[in-house]
């Protein structure tokens, strides 16, 4: 530790031997006035500016206001002294906000040092742009971070720092970050050996992949791979290890990533992942004694939970959490009894059956009565989620009860959300109003408006209501103490209903009205406006008390408030007019009121909007149904957006089709075309699609020859050489790629991607490792089942880092005609299913030249390579080649395949005839076969 | 988003460190200060390390005499928030040896640093206390060898 500056020490002591405040102040006041004398004068050297600027620091965190200095401390970052430079940065995060006035002038400097050789003053530019993260530098800077992140000679620490400092840019200015465009160099950062350096990216590709799920969607495999590398596999260095939890900051981080994302397709990735929740579930099974073991390991395990609520509600694993919060809502730990219940209200909004939660109501209506504050806000919480018809009674008397002796901070929110459930959850008109009339009453002061217009709403939308709120209005308002929210319902209800009571004893019309006019005197003046409207109203109900009403008017009509004097004034003159017919039609009764959403609601989550991650779920059960929070909202867009992108990932499986179509028509007319990018004939509105699909130049002549071949090379060029082998039976079969490092270097973050077709499953029971040694070759094993008939061939997408970053797209040969299992006929039988498939749609017959010389045994060994059993002496001319065929699917059935081709020698032409049981197949199979008779010499 | 701010309070109320990671006015920042101190003195031991602020939550811990305190959205992962603080909390007590509230307040200015090599942007930037460390004594070599020639310039 190196830091004399003895000036400074002596500064910070004499403050603290300030035992008053004003003596502090006049020592202060001392010091600023010599500092700023020291920087009017000049002639500072180096040392003395950190050492002033360092008092004002001092200064500033004790809480005195700082309006000097910020010029001194951007000087001292152009220091060549490294401590110098160190405190100038410091002064200049401290004291500068993103838009000062100097901060343009730092952006230079900060250009510089990042451009060091020297790490450490890196560093410090990182840092000063994390802090200051202005628009500025956000716009100058973002490329040199982004630079340090992935060059392969930034040092480890650099790359981390940049990695968070790009993630404070992208917040404050997501404009500047060309999100999707990194998507896959940024993702694979996952893979990287340096835990710290994964578990930097991770933070960045969170937000990143919130905004942009389709292009971030590999990360999902990657953090399930990763998470299982560290929970199954135990692969870390012990740096990591946190109290016995390796890296538990990164497992949250990644569970939480995932719960970005709708759960997998992919079967071996579900697989993976639902090993990964297990152990964890497993894990937490024995609680330590050591505080922060146990707070780094039930961190990861409520992570995982929300993540397994979020994957399957009715899962096995879900239901062994279900179990364990039961215990941690009675744990002795406050901590755990606190994350217990927020939990539990996760799982309570999510559930589809809430007995699980409802087993521990006693123990959770109990947490209302814990002496901590925040507990008895997760209890409150808790029971708002979990409430529904059934229990509905209980929950609301308890919270009721309970309200009176709540804390202030907890009431408003509490009443909000008794009149919610007891709105939603009332079975009987007379429950409802006790209840509300109740809870007006009780919480007094602490009952938003909302709350008073939603009891009207609905009991002027409910008859049935209507009488018995008339008269328990009444009996609250005859109680002497009776609040003004009470009065505000007593009297808008009276005004409206109270003809409906008016024959039950003691609430004739004169009683009612004594009963209001009562309150009247204590009444805000707004509250009397509203009273003196519900008198204009009594007299039309009830001509027969117009006048014991009249002087009321006649005496405010004379008030000093406007409001006041005027509806007096009108309602006294309406109501001594000759003619009813006004009075009449102006009090006529209130239409019921339009539907509408329930002010309540959007008031309660008014309350808990705003918050810059996504929520990954949101509080009380019809709640999400119901209501678009804001937050909610833009998840759903998002997830919405999420599928629609999906869908288009459908069509774009019959974009291939057409598109490998429209290959082969170009085929027929323009010569071996063959490797033209299948990109180029996708329609421009499936653009993004087809980024993620443009092959790799080239690459399609050897995937070709492995159509009808079942071994061979799949790829290769001067970094890569991927071999297959393969073999198929009936609907099902195993292929193994071998992947060869030919240069000196590594390969990381070594990634395969199989796009998956419709009805084609690709499974891979283990991913390859992802750092590929040099010289050395790795195998990847996948088993295949053909579920029912599909189109074209599978894209294989590899990525890896050697030197640069680098990604090869290829076809995987996977095709229709492997699944098929040939078939020996005789003549008559061939002649019989010929006839007995027909023509029609079923046959497809092509006539085409081809474009290398016709070579009879070639042509044989490509028909049989695709699996037709070539029938000999049914074709009276030798040289016609006859096969037979069944396709398997493990859904769709068998199909039976038949084949002719008339090869003409000497003209260089064919005539193909297929046949099968399904027009589909017959045209697959034509496109299949058809490039590769023109084109491949044999 | 993380961590939104790290105070260090003393029993007495007095800030000894305050970072913050997104952008306040001075204003908003001694109204936070203010309010989260206020609730955080208050608390009785034993009861749980998280309280609810606006719309945000706090989570703290007090070692000794001092109280370290964060803010994190509702949405994040309390534990794991509080074993950052421990963390720092670690890496400090190795830094110092035997930390106590004295050396933050006379090395205010390295306990910054510190923070930096563990904190960017709210987020946890490297939990191994051996690379955090390492990189902290790296700065300092670096201001040792010049102070070697500084030295006598301090009247």
């Amino acid at each position: 530790m190196a830091s004399n500056m003895r000036g400074l020490t002596v500064f910070i002591a004499d403050i603290r031997n300030c035992r008053v405040r004003e003596l502090e102040e006049k020592r202060i006041n001392k010091e600023m006035a010599n500092i700023r004398a020291k920087f009017k004068d000049g002639n500072l050297n180096g040392y003395q500016k950190k050492k002033y600027v360092c008092k004002l620091l001092y200064m500033y965190i004790l809480g005195w206001d700082i309006d000097f200095g910020h010029m001194e401390a951007v000087n001292l970052i152009s220091s060549s002294k490294y401590s110098e430079k160190q405190i100038g940065y410091l002064g200049v995060t401290l004291l500068m906000h993103e838009n000062h006035d100097l901060a343009r002038l730092v952006v230079n400097s900060i250009r510089k040092d990042l451009g060091e050789l020297n790490e450490i003053y890196n560093c410090l530019a990182l840092h000063s742009i994390a802090n200051i993260g202005g628009r500025e530098m956000a716009d100058s800077l973002a490329g040199d971070v982004h630079k340090l992140l992935l060059s392969q000679n930034s040092k480890s620490f650099v790359r981390k720092k940049a990695a968070l400092t790009l993630l404070r840019l992208y917040r404050k200015h997501p404009d500047v970050i060309p999100a999707a465009d990194w998507a896959e160099r940024v993702i694979t950062l996952l893979d990287d050996s340096d835990l710290g350096i994964t578990l930097c990216a991770t933070s960045l590709i969170m937000a990143l992949a919130q905004d942009n799920l389709e292009e971030y969607k590999d990360c999902y495999t990657k953090a399930v791979n990763r998470l299982s590398r560290i929970i199954v596999d135990k692969e870390y260095s012990p740096d990591y290890v946190y109290y016995k939890v390796p890296i538990p900051w990164l497992q949250v981080k990644l569970l939480r990533l995932l719960q970005y994302y709708p759960a997998s397709e992919d079967r071996d990735t579900r697989n993976n992942l639902h090993n990964v929740l297990q152990t964890i579930l497993n894990n937490s099974q024995d609680t330590q004694k050591n505080v922060q073991h146990n707070n780094a390991q039930n961190a990861v395990l409520f992570e995982a939970i929300n993540l397994a609520i979020h994957l399957d509600t009715e899962s096995q694993i879900v239901n062994q959490a279900a179990i364990l919060l039961g215990r941690f809502i009675t744990a002795k730990e406050t901590n755990v009894r606190y994350l217990g219940l927020e939990t539990m209200a996760h799982l309570a909004a999510c559930l589809d059956s809430l007995e699980p939660v409802k087993k521990h109501q006693d123990t959770i209506l109990l947490s209302l009565r814990d002496k901590d504050i925040s507990v008895r806000r997760r209890g409150l919480d808790l029971l708002y989620s979990m409430c529904d018809v059934t229990n509905a009674k209980v929950i609301v008397t308890e919270l009721l009860r309970y309200l009176n002796i709540a804390d202030y901070a907890l009431r408003e929110e509490m009443v909000l959300k008794i009149a919610i459930l007891t709105e939603r959850f009332a079975t009987e008109y007379q429950w409802y109003v006790d209840i509300i009339l109740q809870l007006i009453s009780t919480a007094g002061d602490h009952v938003g408006e909302e709350v008073w217009y939603r009891v009207v709403q609905i009991v002027t939308n409910n008859e049935g209501l209507q009488e018995y709120a008339s008269r328990t209005v009444l009996t609250h308002l005859k109680s002497p103490a009776c609040h003004e929210n009470l009065v505000k319902i007593g009297g808008y209800i009276l005004g409206e209903f109270g003809h409906l009571i008016s024959n039950v004893p003691g609430a004739n019309p004169i009683e009612q009205f004594q009963a209001i006019h009562s309150k009247f005197g204590m009444c805000t003046l707004q509250t009397r406006a509203l009273l003196l409207t519900t008198y204009f109203k009594f007299i039309n109900l009830f001509p027969e008390i117009k006048g014991e009403i009249l002087p009321v008017f006649n005496q405010y009509r004379h008030a000093l408030d406007s409001e006041l004097q005027q509806r007096a004034s009108e309602y006294m003159s309406m109501a001594t007019m000759p003619s009813e017919d006004l009075l009449q039609t102006v009090c006529e009764e209130m239409p019921p009121f339009p539907e509408r959403e329930s002010a309540l609601l959007s008031r309660l989550h008014q309350k808990n909007s705003d918050t810059e991650d996504k929520r990954t779920w949101l509080l009380g059960r019809e709640a999400n149904k119901e209501i678009n929070l804001k937050t909610s909202f833009t998840q759903r867009n998002n997830s919405f957006e999420f599928k629609s992108k999906d869908e288009s990932n459908g069509n774009g499986e019959s974009d291939i089709i057409s598109s490998l179509e429209g290959l082969k028509i170009e085929n027929n007319t323009n010569n071996n075309k063959e490797n033209n990018n299948i990109n180029n004939t996708n329609n421009n509105d499936n653009n993004e699609q087809g980024e993620t699909f443009s092959l790799t130049p080239e690459s399609e002549r050897w995937v070709n020859k492995l159509l009808y071949n079942n071994e061979g090379i799949l790829y290769e060029d001067n970094q890569l050489q991927i071999g297959l082998k393969s073999e198929y039976h009936s609907h099902l079969g195993r292929l193994a790629l071998y992947f060869g490092n030919k240069t000196n270097e590594n390969f990381i973050s070594f990634t395969t991607v199989v796009e998956n077709i419709n009805d084609l499953i690709i499974t891979t029971p283990q991913k390859p490792s992802t750092i590929l040694a040099p010289a050395s070759q790795t195998q990847q094993l996948f088993h295949i089942e053909c579920q029912d008939v599909f189109f074209g061939l599978p894209n294989l997408r590899i990525s890896y880092i050697s030197g640069k970053f680098r990604t090869i797209c290829i076809k995987l040969p996977i095709t229709l005609n492997k699944f098929m299992e040939p078939i020996q006929l005789n003549g008559p039988e061939f002649f019989a299913r010929w006839k007995q498939i027909g023509g029609d749609q079923r046959e497809k017959q092509i006539v085409f030249t081809s474009n290398v010389p016709i070579n009879i045994q070639g042509i044989r060994k490509i028909i049989s390579g695709f699996r037709y059993e070539i029938l000999e002496g049914v074709d009276i001319n030798p040289h016609n080649v006859v096969g037979a065929s069944v396709l398997y699917t493990s859904e769709g059935g068998m199909i039976g395949c038949l084949l002719r081709l008339e090869p003409n020698v000497d003209t260089q032409m064919y005539r193909l005839t297929i046949r099968t049981t399904n027009h589909i197949v017959t045209n697959e199979f034509c496109t299949l076969l058809q490039p590769r008779l023109m084109n491949d010499l044999i | 988003m993380g961590i939104k701010y790290v105070l260090l309070v003393s029993r007495q109320g007095k800030v000894r460190l305050a970072k913050w990671f997104n952008t306040l006015s001075p204003k908003e920042k001694q109204k936070i200060i203010k309010e989260v101190t206020q609730m955080v003195l208050s608390r009785r031991t034993k009861m749980c390390n998280f309280l609810e602020y606006k719309d945000e939550k706090v989570v703290y811990r007090r070692y000794a005499s001092l109280f370290f305190v964060t803010g994190i959205s509702s949405t994040d992962n309390e534990l794991i928030t509080l074993e950052i603080i421990h963390r720092f909390v670690e890496i400090l007590d190795r830094y110092f040896g035997n930390v106590c509230e004295l050396d933050l307040i006379f090395n205010f200015q390295k306990a910054y640093f510190v923070l930096d090599e563990l904190i960017i942007a709210g987020e946890m930037q490297e939990s191994s206390k051996k690379s955090v460390l390492r990189v902290v004594s790296q700065q300092d070599a670096l201001e040792e060898g010049e102070n070697g020639e500084k030295g006598w310039q301090e009247k």
